[in-house]
């Protein structure tokens, strides 16, 4: 697990295909590495120096072990070079495509041999590696006036396509939450997701993971280190290929229904794993789980100014496994006696299009101790929601210390509001729907076997 | 003997055959301490042997690796209430084509059908598999899978993940199913096929009653080599 450290803050990182040139990906990957806290020995027989530094003809010149080296050349030409790479460098990231995944298994099977005889640890190849901002590590072939990046965080990517690793790189940034480290690890022939799962569960900088899988590999050492992860911190996972159909000419009745995919999800419920439906739940996932912490329970409630749209957040609960249990009765009573007579006073309590802004702490106080979590919805095409409502909600937040979500519709103080209530840790969704997505990833209704 | 020893001795009075005969596999289960009625199989061309120990009514069936589908051939007699009534089955049975014997067992009564099986995942290893019979499993899909071996524990919760688990609790006024003894079946298939000595099992349908339940047809694939090795 240690082993890992060298790979996410390498003090030295080599890059085997570095070039002058911004229009080609060794110029790219060469400017981003350069920002790095540590020594870059860019690497290209043709040149003597790139950028102002040193340019070393092969990996041999350069001086001393590298931590990490990052090589982006054909992939004809990488089992030759990596074999250069004997007693230079501890980690060997394989960006270059053109192995397994297009169907060349034995150029992959020789990259594997030379790893295992020269004692390199391998990432890739295909992929993109490793993104860490709190080294200001970047491997990433792409410019950051294409991509950018987001900010330093607590929220962890562990990827096994590197297209998707972009996406969960810009919708996390978009979504104003920060990344603690990301890694596309591609055709996994050594490094894996299960050891990646093992670092960051002692990671102090990750609060989250979020991993997107296609396949697993070893599938009982996934599954291992996968519950020795979410039983330390949230671990989301989306995978991808849901399809259905077993085996077609299967002996058995089982073999004909076990598609990979039933067994997979079967299984992470065994294991107590979270499994996310699609790349939007696993972002609002993310997003609240990065915000607040998880805690136990799965009582809900709704306190709303739009009857619609807490019929559609109960809807959604209802899915999501939480429940929506009736207030207490003297809550009920006083909460009649404070309010006007045409609120519902049930759950969801509609505080109706009239709500005055301070009712909403007003309702929220009353059921405070009775729930395990809060789902605010504020339509703020009324005139009664006004920008008080986000100190209101920090407040509660603060003194209550129970997941509390928001859903923010319409114009007006809304734009506002949201950047406050972002501040406050508190994460604000655009549909009653994926608030309540929020709100479930932050409760334990799906708690799994040996959660 | 631990379930790997039982097996392999049972595997062993088979060697050679992959797809073992319905009749020697139920015995086995029987051994194994699961439910599966009493049978006497009755090869082609062999003198009647004496049935008196099983009771009536009994359902006699084809036996040939050659018959995938038991149904398809007309191959199955159900309600047999005496002797003359099961030697007359047997009789038209042995008439049907590619038949190498006849099994003759005693009918178990109707319960609600479920199956229970194990295959080798590429990915897990030995997973085991449980669902509801009949349109559950054919229409909605409705089963659930869990790594071999199960703990009692792990067997209840399989059961669980099933969207129709419901049927089994006493859905509707109606009495609920023996889990406990569906637990036993499920935990012992689990250690079957956590021995890496199988390739895949099939126990479809179990009848399940409100006490115990009852395996009626059951098969098992003899994998080739043994990679995936339990260590319990």
């Amino acid at each position: 697990m240690k082993e890992l450290t060298q790979l996410f803050f390498p003090k030295s990182v080599a890059l085997i295909g570095a070039s002058p040139s911004e229009e080609k990906l060794g110029g790219i990957a060469l400017r981003n590495l350069l920002g790095m806290k540590g020594k870059v020995y860019p690497v290209n027989p043709r040149y003597d120096e790139m950028l102002g530094i040193r340019c070393y003809p092969s990996i041999r010149e350069v001086p001393g072990v590298v931590d990490l080296s990052v090589l982006m050349r054909p992939a004809d030409e990488v089992p030759g070079i990596l074999a250069e790479h004997a007693g230079k460098a501890r980690f060997v990231l394989i960006v270059s495509a053109g192995f397994a995944e297009i169907g060349a298994a034995a150029l992959q099977d020789e990259v594997i041999r030379i790893g295992r005889e020269e004692k390199l640890r391998l990432v890739g190849p295909n992929c993109l590696g490793i993104f860490n901002p709190y080294h200001r590590l970047d491997t990433l072939f792409l410019p950051h006036g294409c991509l950018k990046r987001p900010k330093r965080g607590n929220v962890a990517v562990v990827s096994q396509s590197g297209a998707l690793m972009m996406c969960i790189l810009d919708a996390i940034r978009m979504a104003n939450i920060g990344i603690s480290k990301a890694i596309n690890y591609g055709n996994a022939v050594d490094l894996d997701a299960p050891e990646v799962y093992e670092y960051l569960a002692g990671d102090d900088t990750t609060a989250v993971v979020v991993s997107y899988l296609e396949s697993v590999g070893d599938g009982r050492r996934f599954l291992e280190a996968a519950r020795f992860l979410s039983e330390r911190k949230p671990l989301l996972i989306l995978k991808a290929g849901k399809g259905e159909g077993g085996r077609a000419a299967a002996f058995s009745h089982t073999g004909r229904l076990a598609g990979d995919y039933q067994v997979f999800h079967s299984l992470m419920n065994q294991f107590g794993l979270r499994e996310v439906a699609g790349f939007d739940d696993l972002l609002d996932a993310a997003k609240a789980v990065s915000y607040q912490r998880p805690a136990p329970g799965n009582r809900v409630c709704i306190v709303t100014n739009g009857g619609g749209s807490g019929v559609l957040a109960a809807d959604e609960c209802a899915r999501q496994g939480l429940e929506l249990p009736d207030l207490p009765e003297e809550v009920r009573i006083g909460l009649r006696q404070a309010f006007p007579s045409f609120y519902t006073i049930a759950n969801p309590i509609d505080l109706t299009g009239q709500v005055r802004i301070e009712d909403y702490p007003k309702a929220l106080h009353a059921v405070r101790d009775q729930y395990d979590g809060f789902l605010v919805i504020a339509l703020t095409g009324v005139p009664g929601v006004t920008l008080g409502l986000g100190e209101y909600l920090r407040t509660f937040k603060e003194a209550v210390g129970k997941p509390l979500v928001v859903h923010i519709a319409q114009g007006g103080v809304a734009p506002r509001l949201i950047r406050q209530l972002a501040q406050a840790g508190i994460p604000v969704y655009r549909s009653p729907e994926r608030a309540v997505l929020g709100l479930a990833a932050l409760l334990g209704s799906r708690g799994g076997w040996h959660g | 003997m631990d379930r790997r020893d039982e097996l392999r001795h049972f595997l062993g009075k088979h060697a050679g055959t992959k797809v073992l005969p319905e009749q020697a596999l139920k015995e086995f289960l029987r051994e194994s301490g699961l439910p599966a009625p009493a049978s006497l199989y009755l090869p082609l061309g062999a003198p009647f042997p004496d049935f008196s120990h099983l009771s009536y009514p009994l359902v006699a069936k084809v036996f040939s690796p050659k018959i995938p589908s038991k149904t398809d051939v007309g191959g199955i007699r159900f309600g047999l209430k005496d002797a003359a009534a099961a030697a007359s089955a047997c009789y038209d049975l042995m008439s049907i084509k590619d038949v190498q014997g006849v099994i003759l067992e005693e009918q178990a009564q109707p319960g609600t059908e479920v199956i229970v099986g194990g295959i080798i995942d590429p990915q897990f290893g030995p997973v085991v598999m449980f669902g509801l019979g009949g349109i559950f499993v054919e229409l909605f899909h409705d089963v659930a899978f869990a790594l071999a071996p199960l703990t009692r524990d792990d067997a209840f919760h399989l059961m669980e993940q099933l969207q129709s688990y419901r049927l089994l609790t006493g859905y509707r006024g109606a009495a609920p199913c023996d889990r406990e003894t569906l637990a036993d079946i499920l935990v012992t298939i689990s250690e079957l096929m956590a021995t890496g000595l199988l390739e895949e099992i099939d126990l479809n349908p179990v009848a399940l009653y409100p006490h115990g339940a009852m395996i009626l047809d059951a098969k098992m694939l003899v994998a080739l080599s043994s990679p995936h090795v339990s260590s319990p």
